[in-house]
């Protein structure tokens, strides 16, 4: 049987590795070259990387990075920031990425993700989509790193992307995003009957047993980690030997 | 020994060539059919649609020169993922295209109840011949496809992956030509060593 993915979220800010708190508060956190060889090692099962402010300065993801990443590392890489075209996707894949990831472009006008499915191909594109919970209970969507709201309802984007031939989904949950309290459970919950593409939570890592119960409970694929990693004693190795520990497939390195 | 990663302008090239150069093997890129002549080993990779790898390769006047090396030639070729997809008769991935008909079967879509499609991720291979997996810790590789490869002959099967309910071709081996579904280039330790079973166990 496939087993679960655990994989390092970074975000870049340029060329620098950047972490947040419910997307502000942002403090470095290294070159990305190194910590990609550092996680590589470590037997992470995949690495996602997005340049987080690509989108809102119309430029796309540094593609230099993602060579180097590919020229050191053995494992899949799924890159994104500000890809808006089939030009900017190929960018990417010639540069050495396996899977692009969009969010912004792909919020704004879903037909993108049909375009890339059918240029590269299903497997080729990672949808990404961040949600926040309202005052009300709702989620909202948000695009260019949670500064601009949008009015489509979460649920109708999602089906959307899986319609146009999105490969998997990553959903952010915004407010617990470097928060360390835990992933939003129920929000994985109510997605997991609309997709049967694989499925990513991102937000709210912060210790062994939150992804434990995220994997157990939710039926996700795959769960991304951020802070937890790289501003908290805890490495892939040791997560892995939890999770097995808890009878959770895990791939071991 | 020269090993030549065809680059046809739609696999990932640089992570299979510099897998291969981990090794400090002899390893090239190659876009031009006199080039191929000179591979001792030829690894055919790919990602994306069958139909535009078919017409790439015909374009780059690839597709003559591959049956000219491996057919009449018995060159060893690996095929990565959509390049092992190619060696099948048939694909029906966006219509039906006429793979390189070296091992006959057909390539079709994913399908099943308990399916999750695109199998994406790290799943086992099994079992699988001893040579191959020589000094390899965990069968575990990297999947990542929407379409798999169906050969008639159940007997070229070196290994087999649950994917769902069903059991697809992950491994296939007929004379010189080998294939895998999964991706040894990303596929850390274990596919690095699987790279090197290939280029110096089985020779």
């Amino acid at each position: 049987m496939i087993a679960h993915r655990i994989i390092p979220f970074f975000l870049l800010k340029g060329k620098r590795l950047t972490k947040g708190t419910q997307f502000r508060d942002f403090v470095d956190v290294g070159d990305p070259i190194s910590q990609a060889m550092i996680y590589d090692a470590q037997g992470a099962d995949e690495i996602a990387i997005v340049d987080i402010e690509a989108s809102k300065e119309n430029r796309i993801i540094d593609t230099k990075i993602i060579t180097q990443i590919i020229t050191k590392c053995r494992l899949p890489i799924a890159a994104g920031g500000g890809i808006k075209t089939i030009r900017d996707a190929r960018k990417c894949f010639e540069a050495g990425a396996d899977k692009i990831v969009v969010n912004t472009y792909a919020v704004l006008d879903p037909s993108l993700v049909k375009k890339l499915a059918d240029e590269f191909g299903s497997q080729s594109v990672t949808v990404s989509i961040d949600v926040k919970k309202s005052a009300k209970g709702n989620y909202e969507v948000y695009i260019f790193s949670g500064t601009q709201k949008v009015k489509e309802d979460h649920e109708v984007l999602i089906k959307k992307f899986i319609e146009y031939g999105a490969g998997e989904l990553v959903v952010t949950a915004i407010d617990r995003e470097g928060v360390l309290s835990g992933f939003d459970y129920d929000l994985y919950k109510s997605i997991r009957p609309l997709v049967k593409i694989p499925l990513i939570a991102s937000g709210g890592a912060g210790c062994y047993d939150d992804i434990v119960r995220l994997l157990n409970e939710t039926g996700c694929d795959a769960c991304a980690l951020g802070k937890m990693l790289f501003l908290r004693d805890y490495d892939m190795v040791r997560i892995k030997s939890y999770l097995k520990g808890k009878k959770v497939l895990v791939r071991e390195a | 020994m020269k090993i030549g990663v065809l680059d046809y302008g739609l696999s990932n090239v640089g992570s299979i060539y510099s897998a291969f150069d981990f090794y400090n093997y002899d390893v090239s890129l190659v876009s031009q059919p006199e080039k191929l002549k000179e591979a001792d080993l030829i690894v055919l990779g790919g990602v994306g649609n069958f139909k535009t790898a078919t017409s790439r390769l015909k374009e780059l006047r690839l597709w003559e020169a591959l049956n000219e090396e491996v057919i009449i030639k018995k060159k060893r070729i690996l095929g990565i993922c959509l390049g092992m997809q190619l060696f099948a008769d048939v694909s029906y991935e966006d219509g039906e295209t006429k793979g390189l008909g070296w091992i006959k079967g057909k390539v079709v879509k994913i399908e099943g109840d308990s399916v999750r499609v695109p199998h994406m991720g790290w799943n086992e291979i099994k079992p699988v011949r001893d040579a191959l997996l020589k000094g390899i810790h965990h069968n575990f590789f990297y999947f990542m496809h929407s379409y798999h490869f169906i050969p008639e002959n159940k007997d070229i099967v070196l290994a087999t992956t649950n994917c769902g309910e069903l059991h697809i071709a992950s491994a296939i081996m007929q004379d010189n030509i080998l294939g895998v579904q999964f991706h040894p280039e990303k596929s850390q330790g274990d596919g690095l060593r699987f790279l090197r079973n290939f280029v110096e166990v089985l020779s």
